[in-house]
C-alpha cells in the first residue's frame, strides 16, 4: 500500500494554490459573498487556467492525487466554489458536477450554472436543481430520480470535499501560528507560552492524522476495493472531529478579532460550515458508518 | 417558605413576562431592543426583582436562595434576561458599591435603576489578556483627567450612557501600580464608539476613541494608581454573581429547550440520550458550584475561574451538539430573538456566540493559569 502523493499532484496543488492567491487570494471568498451570483465568473478562469476540469479522478490514481492535492489548495483559499463537487462528477451521466445529499437535500452550489447530479447514501442518483442559495451558498435541492446505479460514485464524492476541509485546516492552523508568532501579551509573544503551544500541537495531531487517512482513502478508492465506502464515511468522521478541536483551538488564539470578518479566520471558519454539515453532521454520519460496518469493523491497513 | 416565594414568582412571571416578546424581538433593531429592554427592566424593578443581589439599602436584598428561585422561575417562564444593563446592574454597581464614594454611589445607583446604561472600558488592541500592558492615558490637569487612547471590544458600547474606564496616569510605575479607574460620562466630548460587525452578524462589539475626553476628579474609583486592584473586584464578579443567574437560565431554559429540540427532531436514540443525560449531570454540578460560591461556603481562591471555565466549556459543548441536533434548518436561521440568553434556541447562531464566551472576562488560559496558581498552589511560568 502506497499512501504518498506523487510528486506530480504535490506540484500540481503548489501551482494551485499559487493561481488562487494570484487571483485574489482571500478576496475571493469576500467577493463571492458580496456578489453570489458572479461566483462562476469568479472562478471558472482560474480552474481553466489550471486545467482543473479536465482531470478525471476516476480514471487513474494520478488524476485522483491531482485531484485531491486541487481540492485542498482550493480549500486553503476557501475558493467559493465546489471544485471537489465538479470533480466528483460520474463517468457515465453528462453532469458537470455530483453531490452527495441525505434526507434533506441541500448543497452549496446555489447560483452556479451547469448540469448538476446528486446521490444518497444508498446510491440513489438524482438530477438537481438548486434553488435560491442561502447562506454560504447552500442552496436547497429540487431532485428528478434517474436511477440506483450510484454506489461506485460515493467513495470519491465523499472523499474530495474532506480534502477541500482539509486545507481549511491547513490554513487555520498558518493563521493562527501567524497571529501568535506576532501577537504580544505579558512582555512575549504568545507563541511562547507553552500553554499555547500545547493547543496548536493537539490541533496539528489532528490535523495530520486526518491527513493521512485522507491518503489512504484515496489508496481505497483508487485500488477499486470493496469497502471504499465506509473508508470515506470513517474519513469523514474524521475530517468532522479534527475540524472541531483545529476551529475550536484557531478561534480561541485568535480571540476577540477571530470573530470580525477583519480577520481571514472567521471567513474560513463560516465557509467550512457547509462541508461540516453536509449531507450529514458528525453524528449522523457516525450513525450511517456503525450501521454499514456492524461488527464487521473497517479492513484498513493491511 | 421557599415554596411560598416560588408560587409568588411563578404568580407575577405568569401575569406579567410578555407572552409574544420572541416573535416581537426577532431581529428587530438595536433602538427597538434598547427600548423593550428599559420596559422589561422597569417591570421587574417594580416587583423588586430588577436587582435582587444588590443591597437591600439600594433596592436588592433577596437571600441567595430567594435569588436561585428567582432566576429559575424566569428561566422556565422564558422571559427575557436582562442584556443591556448587564454591565450596570453587575460590574459598575459592583465597583461602586465596593470602591465608590458615597457621593458616586448616590449619582450612579439610583440612575441604574432608573435606566442608565454603562459599559466596561478595559480591553485594548495591546491589552487584551494581559490587561495591564493597556496604554489610553490620563493626564492631570488641575482637577480633571484628560483622557487619550482607544479601547476594544466594549460590548453594547453604542447604547451606553456611562464607561467603566481604565487609564494609565503614571507610566514610570510598574504596569499594574500605573493605572486609574474612572467613571466616563460616555456623552463627553471627544468620545468616539465604533461597532464592530461580528461572526453572529450582530454589531454588539465596539471600539471605543478617545481624544482629549476631560474627566472630572470627582470621577475617580478608588485612590489614583489603584485601579488595577479595583479592577480585579470587577471582574471578580463577572466572574461570580453573574454566573448564578447564567447556570440557573442554562438548567431550567436552555437545557430544556435542547431536550425538546431533540424530541422535535425525533433524535430519541440511545446516544442522543447519554448526551443528554452528560449534560444534565454537568448542568446539576455547575449550578451547585455557582450557588455555593455566591452563598461563601467552601469559597476558594480559584472558585469563580472554575466557574467561568466550566460555564464558558460547557456552554459551547451544549450549542454545539443543539446546532448539530437541530441539523440543516438550524443554518437558515440567520436572526434571534434579541433580549434572549446565550442559549436562545437559534442554535447556529447560539453555537457560533458561545465561542465569545472563552475569551472576554478573562480568556480560558488566562483562568487556568489562576486556577493553577492561586487555587492549586503552583509556581509562577517563568517568564
Amino acid at each position: 500500500m502506497n499512501i504518498e502523493l506523487s510528486d506530480e499532484a504535490i506540484e500540481y496543488g503548489h501551482q494551485a494554490s499559487r493561481a488562487f492567491e494570484a487571483a485574489g487570494g482571500d478576496d475571493l471568498v469576500q467577493q463571492a459573498q458580496a456578489d453570489p451570483q458572479s461566483r462562476g465568473e469568479l472562478i471558472t478562469p482560474i480552474l481553466d487556467g489550471l486545467g482543473a476540469l479536465d482531470l478525471e479522478p476516476r480514471a487513474d490514481a494520478d488524476q485522483l492525487e491531482a485531484a485531491a492535492a486541487l481540492c485542498r489548495s482550493a480549500g486553503y483559499w476557501a475558493v467559493p466554489d465546489p471544485v471537489a463537487e465538479r470533480l466528483s462528477r460520474p463517468t457515465d451521466l453528462e453532469v458537470d458536477g455530483l453531490v452527495v445529499v441525505a434526507q434533506r437535500p441541500r448543497a452549496a452550489i446555489g447560483g452556479l450554472a451547469g448540469r448538476w447530479a446528486a446521490v444518497d447514501l444508498d446510491g440513489r442518483r438524482s438530477s438537481a436543481t438548486a434553488g435560491k442559495p442561502k447562506a454560504a451558498f447552500v442552496a436547497d435541492l429540487e431532485l428528478t430520480h434517474l436511477d440506483e446505479q450510484g454506489a461506485k460514485d460515493l467513495a470519491l464524492a465523499l472523499t474530495l470535499p474532506v480534502w477541500t476541509l482539509l486545507g481549511m485546516l491547513d490554513r487555520a492552523l498558518d493563521l493562527a501560528i501567524a497571529h501568535v508568532s506576532i501577537r504580544k501579551q505579558f512582555g512575549q509573544t504568545l507563541s511562547g507560552f507553552q500553554s499555547v503551544q500545547f493547543q496548536l500541537t493537539d490541533g496539528e495531531v489532528e490535523r495530520s492524522g486526518l491527513e493521512m487517512l485522507a491518503r489512504h482513502t484515496l489508496w481505497s478508492i483508487a485500488t477499486d476495493r470493496r469497502d471504499a465506502v465506509d473508508d470515506a464515511l470513517a474519513l469523514r468522521m474524521a475530517a468532522l472531529e479534527a475540524a472541531e478541536v483545529v476551529f475550536r483551538v484557531t478561534h480561541q488564539l485568535h480571540g476577540a478579532s477571530g470573530f470580525c470578518d477583519e480577520t481571514t479566520l472567521s471567513w474560513l471558519s463560516r465557509y467550512s460550515q457547509p462541508l461540516r454539515r453536509l449531507p450529514l453532521g458528525l453524528s449522523a454520519t457516525r450513525d450511517v458508518l456503525t450501521r454499514r460496518i456492524g461488527t464487521a469493523g473497517l479492513a484498513g491497513i493491511s | 417558605m421557599t415554596e411560598d416565594f416560588h408560587r409568588q414568582v411563578r404568580s407575577w412571571c405568569e401575569q406579567h413576562v410578555p407572552k409574544n416578546w420572541r416573535q416581537t424581538q426577532n431581529g428587530v433593531s438595536e433602538a427597538e431592543f434598547a427600548r423593550f429592554q428599559q420596559e422589561w427592566f422597569q417591570t421587574l424593578r417594580g416587583a423588586g426583582y430588577a436587582v435582587p443581589h444588590w443591597p437591600a439599602e439600594w433596592g436588592g436584598g433577596m437571600s441567595v436562595d430567594q435569588q436561585v428561585i428567582l432566576y429559575q422561575e424566569l428561566a422556565a417562564h422564558d422571559a427575557p434576561r436582562l442584556v443591556l444593563q448587564f454591565v450596570s446592574i453587575h460590574h459598575a454597581a459592583a465597583t461602586l458599591l465596593a470602591a465608590g464614594t458615597e457621593e458616586q454611589r448616590q449619582r450612579h445607583l439610583p440612575a441604574i435603576l432608573d435606566g442608565e446604561i454603562w459599559v466596561q472600558g478595559f480591553s485594548e488592541p495591546e491589552a487584551g489578556s494581559d490587561l495591564a500592558a493597556l496604554r489610553t492615558t490620563a493626564r492631570r490637569e488641575g482637577d480633571h483627567f484628560v483622557v487619550n487612547g482607544q479601547k476594544l471590544w466594549a460590548s453594547g458600547g453604542m447604547h451606553a450612557d456611562w464607561c467603566l474606564l481604565l487609564a494609565r496616569t503614571d507610566s514610570e510605575a510598574p504596569k499594574r501600580k500605573g493605572i486609574s479607574y474612572f467613571l466616563m460620562d460616555m456623552r463627553s466630548d471627544g468620545v468616539e464608539v465604533r461597532p464592530i460587525r461580528n461572526a453572529v452578524g450582530d454589531s454588539h462589539f465596539c471600539e471605543i476613541f478617545l481624544n482629549d475626553v476631560r474627566i472630572p476628579e470627582a470621577n475617580l474609583v478608588g485612590p489614583e494608581n489603584a485601579g488595577w486592584q479595583v479592577a480585579q473586584e470587577t471582574l471578580g464578579t463577572e466572574r461570580g454573581m453573574t454566573m448564578l443567574e447564567l447556570a440557573e437560565r442554562l438548567g431550567n431554559a436552555g437545557f430544556r429547550w435542547l431536550v425538546q429540540e431533540c424530541e422535535r427532531q425525533g433524535a430519541t436514540d440511545s446516544r442522543t440520550r447519554d448526551t443528554l443525560a452528560q449534560f444534565e449531570i454537568e448542568i446539576t454540578g455547575l449550578r451547585g458550584l455557582c450557588r455555593s460560591m455566591v452563598s461563601g461556603q467552601a469559597h476558594g481562591p480559584a472558585d469563580a475561574s472554575i466557574v467561568k471555565l466550566f460555564y464558558s466549556e460547557l456552554l459551547q459543548r451544549l450549542t454545539g451538539f443543539g446546532a448539530e441536533i437541530a441539523g440543516l434548518d438550524a443554518h437558515a436561521v440567520l436572526t434571534k430573538p434579541q433580549s434572549s440568553g446565550w442559549e436562545s434556541g437559534a442554535w447556529m447562531l447560539d453555537f457560533i456566540g458561545s465561542w465569545e464566551w472563552t475569551i472576554p472576562g478573562g480568556a480560558s488560559e488566562i483562568q487556568r493559569t489562576i486556577i493553577a496558581e492561586r487555587g492549586l498552589g503552583l509556581p509562577r511560568e517563568p517568564q
